[in-house]
């Protein structure tokens, strides 16, 4: 199993506060995780699961999305185009691919990379309030689900892909 | 568990840079803008009327919601490490007499605005939003009518010691929650894990349109929490302690036909749960008046020279996440300002429109 720390919500905890989303605009400008109102009034942030298999990364034609070598998905905005046909956005089984109105007008999680750099961690998950945003490897993140978690993500995928 | 890291903008403290900041206001725009300006290596000082930093985020949203370890690990670590140093207990007055608002309660000290421009070279004041909306219907003032912060924030505050902090006694008694938010529904929760002995919540609207959504209103009911909707209050009823409320409610009669009609509904607590409204100190001075509430206005310094304000007390009650980008962005403007003004350069400085020109577009930056 993959040794590089990832971002995972728990939704059960997050109360919708918007701190991440926030921070995530201080930090990057275009923000790269979003509160999403589902039907029934949860407010919940969609980010990039960092995916194993990204569906993203194998319908971008430009190979704009690639993996890097510690497995984080990153988009390269010299190569993305900004393309009509947005099958990125459609592929993203988590709806964590980001239209905007800035550059590529194509906004994603790297897990803030310009702060890892520096020896930082993402900022979201520094500054939530809850805690229901942990930065770890997957098997801790394993670990850190509850029934209680795992029923919340099967809601917000429910609504993600409108069932 | 780990805290919130208010200081997430670096890693080790930075060598001090010889410049003192006051910050009025220790919620989540206040931490946030202290942590950025303690990063960049300010003395900072925060003044808040309560004992502990944290504001809302420790007084106001129940327990279960937001750990206090999470509020007080971060709080302290910024202390520790980065210097931040916090007086509690201390209230910079007042456009509210003292003892107005909930939290005042704990003040132990009063400081003017013009001392704290004495001692700090620039101030951020983040005092939030602190008072209560209130119906204005009859009745209003009985004893058992609360408003919401006023139910909530006892039940927090209990566990620091300070004359006339009561958690209210809603042990085997009727509830009537009036709202549909977010601070309504834990007012909801906290009654019943208090031990009402029923729960009801009205609201004027439908339950589509509540701002708590759905999800929630059904996990209140599952709770045993009675869901009123297009239902709206017209008096508080009772003689000595509130006894129930008329409440004028639309129901579909025997023809199909939507129909108004009054009942009362009986009730030994009712909490009122419709919002708060921003309380900043000078407000007039400041210049605040010419801020429309509830854009997303940020940073920037008030019509008093190195005065800046930022949070609720600027945009008026929103979530913690504006917040927290308000106070970060105060702080970024405040940093430039002051900078700046080490040059000679003040004319400069653009940070943004807010409160320093008249015309409302046109003169960016040029004083």
């Amino acid at each position: 199993m993959s040794e590089t720390k990832k971002l995972s919500v728990n939704y059960a905890a997050c109360i919708g506060c918007e701190t991440c989303e926030y921070v995530c605009r201080f930090a990057n400008e275009t923000p790269r995780i979003h509160m999403a109102r589902t039907r029934s009034g949860l407010m919940v942030p969609l980010y990039c699961h960092h995916c194993e298999d990204p569906h993203c990364v194998k319908v971008c034609k430009q190979g704009a999305i690639v993996v890097d070598a510690q497995g984080v998905v990153l988009l390269n905005t010299m190569l993305c185009r900004g393309c009509d046909s947005r099958q990125c956005i459609q592929a993203c089984p988590y709806a964590a691919m980001f239209e905007t109105d800035k550059g590529v007008m194509l906004a994603k999680c790297d897990l803030c990379a310009a702060r890892r750099r520096a020896g930082l961690e993402p900022a979201c998950a520094e500054m939530c309030p809850t805690g229901a945003i942990l930065y770890a490897v997957p098997e801790t993140l394993k670990k850190a689900e509850t029934p209680e978690s795992l029923a919340a993500v099967e809601r917000v995928l429910a609504h993600i892909r409108g069932k | 568990m780990r805290g919130m890291n208010f200081n997430f903008l670096c890693g080790e403290p930075p060598r001090p840079n010889g410049r003192n900041v006051g910050i009025i206001g220790a919620g989540p725009s206040g931490l946030a803008a202290a942590g950025l300006l303690s990063c960049q290596g300010y003395q900072v000082e925060v003044y808040d009327k309560l004992p502990k930093p944290g504001g809302l985020m420790l007084f106001g949203i129940p327990g279960h919601r937001i750990p206090k370890e999470r509020i007080e690990t971060g709080t302290r670590r910024m202390a520790k490490r980065y210097g931040v140093i916090y007086h509690t207990r201390t209230k910079v007055c007042c456009s509210a007499p003292l003892h107005e608002e909930e939290g005042d309660h704990f003040c132990a000290d009063m400081r003017g605005l013009a001392d704290l421009l004495e001692k700090h070279e620039a101030i951020i004041i983040c005092s939030g939003s602190w008072k209560s909306r209130r119906l204005g219907i009859p009745g209003e003032s009985l004893p058992g009518v609360y408003a919401g912060i006023q139910f909530l924030f006892p039940i927090r505050a209990v566990q620091y010691t300070a004359p006339n902090v009561k958690v209210p006694d809603v042990v085997g008694k009727r509830v009537m929650v009036i709202g549909a938010g977010h601070s309504a529904v834990d007012v909801a929760h906290s009654a019943l894990s208090l031990g009402a002995a029923e729960v009801c919540m009205v609201y004027r609207r439908s339950r589509k349109e509540a701002p708590c959504g759905t999800y929630e209103i059904q996990r209140l009911e599952d709770m045993g929490v009675r869901w009123r909707e297009l239902t709206t209050p017209m008096r508080f009823l009772g003689q000595d302690t509130v006894e129930g409320v008329e409440v004028s409610e639309k129901v579909v009669d025997e023809q199909g036909a939507m129909v108004e009609r009054t009942t009362v509904i009986p009730a030994e607590v009712v909490v009122t749960a419709i919002g708060e409204i921003a309380t900043p100190p000078f407000a007039k001075e400041l210049g605040l008046e010419n801020v429309r509430r509830g854009e997303v206005r940020w940073l920037n310094m008030t019509a008093i020279e190195n005065v800046f304000v930022a949070g609720d007390a600027l945009s008026g009650p929103s979530k913690i996440g504006k917040a927290v980008y308000s106070g970060l962005r105060a702080a970024r403007s405040l940093a430039n300002w002051l900078d700046l003004k080490a040059q000679n350069r003040q004319h400069e400085f653009t940070g943004d429109l807010m409160a320093r020109s008249p015309e409302p577009t046109g003169s960016h930056g040029a004083v």
